[in-house]
């Protein structure tokens, strides 16, 4: 009994000894990995590039050896994890659009791209998107991977029930402005009871915001939140639920209302488009697009980095430089609705075709001319945290019919206390 | 009977003793069941005490043994608990600079109403989750302890929704509760009677949640009564009916007493995980949206106090307000796990 009870224990040390070991040299091998130039560890989420553009770029770069992991969850987090150490951060990574901001003022993590030659290809991108990846003193951490440019997506089997236009281009000049857009929108609910113009009003809100050239907090870090750019759009954005034209959709269900006619109108960005055709494929041909009111919007769209600790800064440069070339941009359009941000890709073939699920109108026309023209605002790092304070308040008005009024109060005063804690003045 | 042991670490009082006391001759017995292993150890022990540096050599590989998981401890849950007492008192992005802000996190969050909306809304939802547990979770036990047949098959089914994922059982929810489109209210559509919008009242959302973790956690907390209750020596319930006790006056004046140990294990243990609710109202409300994540729904109603942390700390990257959260809900279920002690044992005491 005592021995075999002393070998049990000599056992479990020699088992706990061993996992030890393991991971010690799991720990070594993940060291001498990133430090060779020759081994490129190459981080983005599931949809963030077109993958076949990712797998060619591992046969285009022979010499190195790219390894690409798509990794799950949330992105921002893992990469802040990741980035503790330069053993586990990697040597290019994706950055999404809503989080870009949050990582300038730790641009000294990130490699100057502007260094490395993309100051030479400037021109040839969106130069409102380089600057969101720009820090003030003028560094850019950033490779715009796509846009969002954003439209208004419409049912043209709705629109021609209740008597409204149902050309793109006419709708488009029709309904220029918001109020445009909401009084058809009363129309549209009055031909088809059950039909709604717009989901949630936190929808319009933001793009009411995208549409100006300052947002939440400005350029010396002072919270301007309160002020009529932001009181206008909050106006604007409460005009549909007071007209009883919002369908208050704020779970779930946006699915099931997208397909069963619930909403006759969708605003959203390019990529929304593939959110409408996967929800509801039984519509298509039904839809159209046609532009925003009021002027072109902009929502999401990420970049390519290199952390400052990348093992071969020239030769990463070089492969995310092959990877969003136009041409390859509008590869990633086609595999993964990538809208590009390299205005030469709005030529070619993949963007310039119909599409089906559209009624084989050419989109092109729309979103072209929309991401040229999107206004360049400076985005705060504490942006996204304080715009939720926004949308809080409008969903409590559409949830609770809160008094627009007490909410705008309401928002206002916490939008200043997030800023507050994140050290805005 | 042969379950006793079950009951034995969970009694917390002296009061299982004198309780089994009136079967039978209990002084010469009680000594020789707790006080011998006692009398058995002290003799070993009495070897080591020459230094307690001999001792832990001598148990050396006993140490060893134990020492994996007060590794993993320390390493997974010591350290950061330790480091977020820390983080409270800094101003951290997740990867620049850190910056010492004293008790500035805490000041932020005595004005914060989000905060108190949070607290607010998690104690509702623990109420609301735990009560009617509790309570269904006592007369499951009692029922499959009366039953003779398919024993081992209620078991299992009780188990089962605990170990079941809670995203999946999240989802199902979200489909079944949905406002326009769920189950629940295509069952009150037919009846003629009007869908309820579940999942953007401040109160039906709260419901939800409520009911999710009820679901998941009543056959648990069941299966640990149905352990108390066997080892309740069946003399007592004959002797009762011999006095002509029937079954309620039985449940509240045998069950219920004897099974006082084992309810307050449940009841600290339901409190200290029903005020974590956070995967619920995280799965629930459309975490993974781009513009405003993990907000908690409309009106934030489903906005509990971890998934509030859990959106300063990884959506604002607000490290060290998020720190602050915690602690000063630690301090809260701290404070909340006293007042339950205190309650149900002075209850122990009475009779």
């Amino acid at each position: 009994m005592d021995l075999s009870r002393r070998r049990f224990l000599q056992a479990a040390v020699l088992t706990a000894a061993a996992a030890g070991a393991t991971a010690a040299c799991g720990g070594g091998t993940g060291e001498s990995g990133s430090k060779d130039s020759k081994n490129l560890k190459f981080w983005y989420w599931a949809g963030g590039l077109s993958d076949k553009v990712v797998a060619d770029a591992e046969k285009q770069f022979s010499d190195v050896s790219l390894k690409t992991s798509v990794i799950g969850g949330d992105f921002k987090t893992k990469l802040l994890t990741g980035m503790k150490t330069a053993q586990t951060a990697p040597d290019i990574t994706g950055i999404k659009g809503e989080d870009i901001a949050s990582f300038l003022p730790n641009a000294g993590r990130f490699l100057d791209l502007n260094s490395l030659g993309m100051d030479k290809l400037a021109p040839e991108y969106l130069s409102w998107k380089l600057k969101q990846a720009t820090t003030q003193d003028g560094k850019l951490i950033g490779f715009p991977i796509d846009i969002g440019p954003c439209a208004m997506y419409y049912r043209e089997d709705l629109f021609a029930k209740a008597g409204l236009p149902t050309d793109p281009a006419k709708v488009s000049s029709e309904l220029s402005t918001w109020d445009a857009y909401f009084e058809a929108g009363v129309e549209l609910h009055k031909a088809v009871p059950k039909t709604f113009l717009v989901n949630n009003i936190g929808a319009v809100f933001s793009m009411a915001v995208g549409q100006g050239t300052s947002r939440y907090i400005d350029a010396d870090n002072k919270f301007i939140g309160d002020q009529d750019h932001i009181r206008t759009a909050w106006t604007t954005a409460v005009k549909p639920y007071t007209l009883g034209i919002d369908a208050k959709i704020n779970d779930n269900t946006w699915n099931a209302a997208i397909g069963n006619g619930t909403l006759g109108t969708e605003i959203g960005a390019a990529w929304h488009a593939l959110d409408i055709s996967n929800a509801a494929p039984g519509t298509k041909g039904k839809w159209r697009v046609a532009s925003l009111p009021s002027g072109p919007s902009n929502l999401g769209g990420s970049f390519l980095c290199l952390p400052s600790t990348c093992a071969n800064p020239e030769k990463a440069f070089e492969i995310i430089k092959w990877i969003l070339s136009p041409e390859n941009q509008a590869r990633g359009f086609t595999d993964a609705a990538l809208f590009p941000t390299a205005p030469a890709a709005y030529e070619l073939p993949a963007l310039t075709g119909g599409d089906a699920f559209f009624g084989g109108q050419k989109t092109i026309e729309i979103f072209g001319p929309a991401a040229e023209k999107i206004p360049a605002a400076y985005e705060a790092p504490a942006d996204a945290a304080v715009s939720a304070a926004y949308f809080n308040e409008l969903t409590n008005v559409e949830a609770k019919g809160k008094d627009p009024e007490t909410a705008w109060k309401d928002a206002v005063s916490q939008a200043k206390q997030i800023a507050q804690r994140q050290g805005v003045k | 009977m042969s379950s006793s042991p079950v009951a034995g670490p969970a009694a917390t009082g002296p009061s299982s003793g004198p309780a089994t006391g009136p079967s039978g001759q209990p002084a010469p017995d009680r000594h020789r069941g707790p006080g011998r292993p006692g009398r058995r150890i002290r003799p070993v022990s009495a070897g080591g005490r020459r230094g307690p540096r001999r001792g832990i050599a001598r148990y050396f590989p006993q140490y060893l043994a134990v020492s994996p998981y007060y590794l993993i401890f320390s390493v997974f849950m010591l350290f950061p608990m330790l480091y977020t007492v820390y983080l409270a008192f800094q101003k951290w992005d997740g990867i620049g600079e850190m910056q010492f802000v004293g008790l500035q996190q805490f000041r932020f969050l005595w004005d914060d109403p989000v905060f108190w909306l949070s607290l607010r809304n998690t104690v509702v939802i623990w109420v609301l989750s735990t009560v009617p547990m509790l309570f269904m979770a006592l007369v499951l036990a009692v029922l499959v302890n009366s039953v003779r047949r398919f024993t081992a098959f209620y078991r299992v089914a009780l188990f089962i929704p605990s170990i079941t994922s809670l995203v999946a059982i999240a989802i199902f929810f979200g489909a079944i509760f949905s406002n326009n489109f769920g189950l629940i209210n295509a069952i009150l559509q037919s009846m003629h009677l009007s869908a309820v919008p579940w999942l953007s009242n401040e109160w039906t959302i709260k419901l939800v949640i409520a009911a999710l973790m009820t679901w998941q956690w009543t056959g648990y907390n069941a299966i640990i009564y149905l352990a108390g209750l066997q080892a309740i020596p069946s003399e007592l319930y004959e002797a009762a009916k011999m006095d002509g006790a029937g079954p309620v006056r039985i449940f509240f004046s045998i069950t219920i007493p004897m099974l006082r140990p084992i309810i307050l294990f449940t009841v600290v243990v339901s409190t200290v995980t029903g005020l974590q609710s956070f995967t619920e109202p995280q799965v629930l409300f459309g975490s993974d949206a781009s513009t405003n994540p993990n907000s908690g729904g409309p009106g934030q109603a489903g906005l509990t106090t971890l998934l509030y942390f859990y959106h300063q700390a990884f959506d604002n990257n607000d490290f060290g307000y998020a720190a602050a959260i915690v602690w000063a809900f630690f301090l809260l279920i701290l404070l909340i796990v006293t007042i339950n002690w205190r309650l149900v044992q002075r209850k122990e005491r009475r009779p």
